[in-house]
């Protein structure tokens, strides 16, 4: 092992670094060696990753992450809240809002169903979402169109379906600028199913 | 050679790095893979349907030193019947992971790639908890470790309408004296009857064959135990399963 040649405080940074998602030994000494070599950007870093542990938090309403508690966008008055949109992760809610298209409320599962990884409805933020349910009309399902992703979309369907709410699903298709030729066949087949006329 | 080809079917796919897919293949002729498939999280990327979950298809794949990498893929069959039912998905889970958790690395076993191919396509047709069922019985007598049904396997007594108990240490079932503080579960004679019409009959035999609650519980539950007690591995989409 290398950390032996490495005094105890940097092999401990190294590790730090290599327990991050998609930083292998190599990189994490990369890192590591920059930070020592760079003090500067090192101190914005420490307090960069102080701050946001100490301030941002899961909000108690979505789920999403959040710095005030309720999260900005469930507080607004300015937003639809009588649509709400169930996404798998904070990122899609950054992806959906940097479209402008949609101006409702979210609602952040932390993942799909996955049993072959043990993920069931225990695992997800779903028992909160049945206490926000009373002045919603429609609930929209954009987690991820995987065999998980589609799985998730129908157990909450049926989970739903007694309350009498609308539940839509988003579309798929093909991506703007994809290429029919490449496109799979459940991709094309869903394509057909939601074409519209012009 | 560096770059090789494998007709195969995707029985895990787990997320890795920014864009790409981890995914585990089930091949004809190589048995079990194991490959990095680079960006196919992004909307554009051409071998994004092909690296689906039970997605059947031509791969053509790059030996690399640590992890294979997918070159080229284009998908055969997409079994969009499992995509649109939840029962589905969840028995062909249960399925694929058995698959997954009973084979090793690069040890062909074409008569499990045929078993697995063809109920995944069985799949439209039958009741999904019977088709797993069926699957892992014969799954269990392709690897050699089918529980045996008929008798007691430490006295020899021939069981019929009695209760039976199942155990795994015992290879198969136990009259009610000599189980005696083994670990076991419990197998009514409708139950065990019902497992050795799955295990031999033909797909539009399975389709009429029917269980109540009780007996599918008593059965899943059992071949679950079994499973788990002779491969050593816990079976969490088959104990999710049974919660949803």
């Amino acid at each position: 092992m290398d950390f032996l040649y490495y005094p105890q405080p940097l092999a401990d940074l190294i590790i730090a670094f290599s327990r991050l998602p998609g930083i292998g030994p190599k990189t994490a000494s990369r890192l590591a060696f920059f930070l020592l070599q760079h003090a500067e950007d090192a101190t914005q870093l420490e307090k960069a990753i102080g701050d946001a542990l100490q301030n941002i938090k899961q909000c108690s309403v979505c789920g999403n992450y959040t710095d005030s508690d309720p999260c900005k966008i469930c507080d607004s008055e300015r937003r639809v809240h009588s649509l709400l949109c169930i996404v798998e992760q904070p990122r899609d809610v950054v992806a959906l809002e940097k479209t402008g298209e949609y101006k409702g409320l979210y609602h952040v599962l932390h993942g799909v169903l996955s049993p072959m990884e043990g993920v069931g409805p225990e695992q997800l933020n779903l028992s909160s979402l049945f206490g926000r349910l009373e002045k919603v009309e429609e609930v929209i399902l954009a987690v991820n169109p995987t065999v998980e992703g589609e799985a998730t979309a129908l157990y909450i369907s049926k989970l739903l379906k007694p309350l009498n709410i609308k539940v839509t699903r988003i579309a798929h298709g093909l991506p703007i600028g994809g290429d029919l030729e490449y496109a799979d066949e459940v991709t094309i087949a869903r394509a057909l199913e939601g074409r519209r006329p012009l | 050679m560096a770059v090789y080809k494998a007709d195969a079917i995707v029985i895990r796919t787990r997320e890795y790095g920014e864009s790409d897919r981890l995914i585990t293949l089930f091949s004809r002729e190589k048995g079990k893979l194991e490959a990095v498939a680079k960006g196919v999280r992004k909307p554009k990327s051409s071998q994004r349907g092909g690296t689906q979950l039970f997605t059947y298809a031509d791969f053509l794949l790059y030996r690399g030193k640590n992890l294979d990498t997918v070159n080229q893929v284009q998908a055969k069959e997409s079994f969009v019947h499992l995509w649109n039912d939840f029962d589905r998905t969840i028995a062909a889970s249960c399925m694929v992971e058995l698959l997954d958790v009973a084979t090793t690395r690069e040890q062909p076993e074409p008569e499990l790639f045929f078993l697995t191919l063809s109920f995944l396509f069985w799949l439209k047709e039958l009741d999904p908890y019977i088709a797993q069922a069926a699957y892992a019985l014969r799954l269990m007598h392709i690897q050699g470790y089918l529980p045996v049904l008929d008798h007691c396997q430490e006295c020899g007594k021939p069981l019929e309408s009695e209760q039976s108990f199942l155990c795994a240490e015992a290879g198969g079932v136990l009259c009610a004296i000599c189980k005696n503080n083994r670990v076991v579960k419990t197998l009514n004679p409708g139950s065990r009857a019902l497992m050795k019409q799955l295990l031999r009959a033909k797909p539009d035999k399975i389709d009429r064959l029917r269980w109540n609650q009780s007996m599918k519980g008593e059965i899943l539950g059992g071949l679950c135990f079994f499973c788990e007690q002779k491969l050593e591995r816990k079976l969490k989409a088959w104990r999710q399963g049974s919660k949803l």
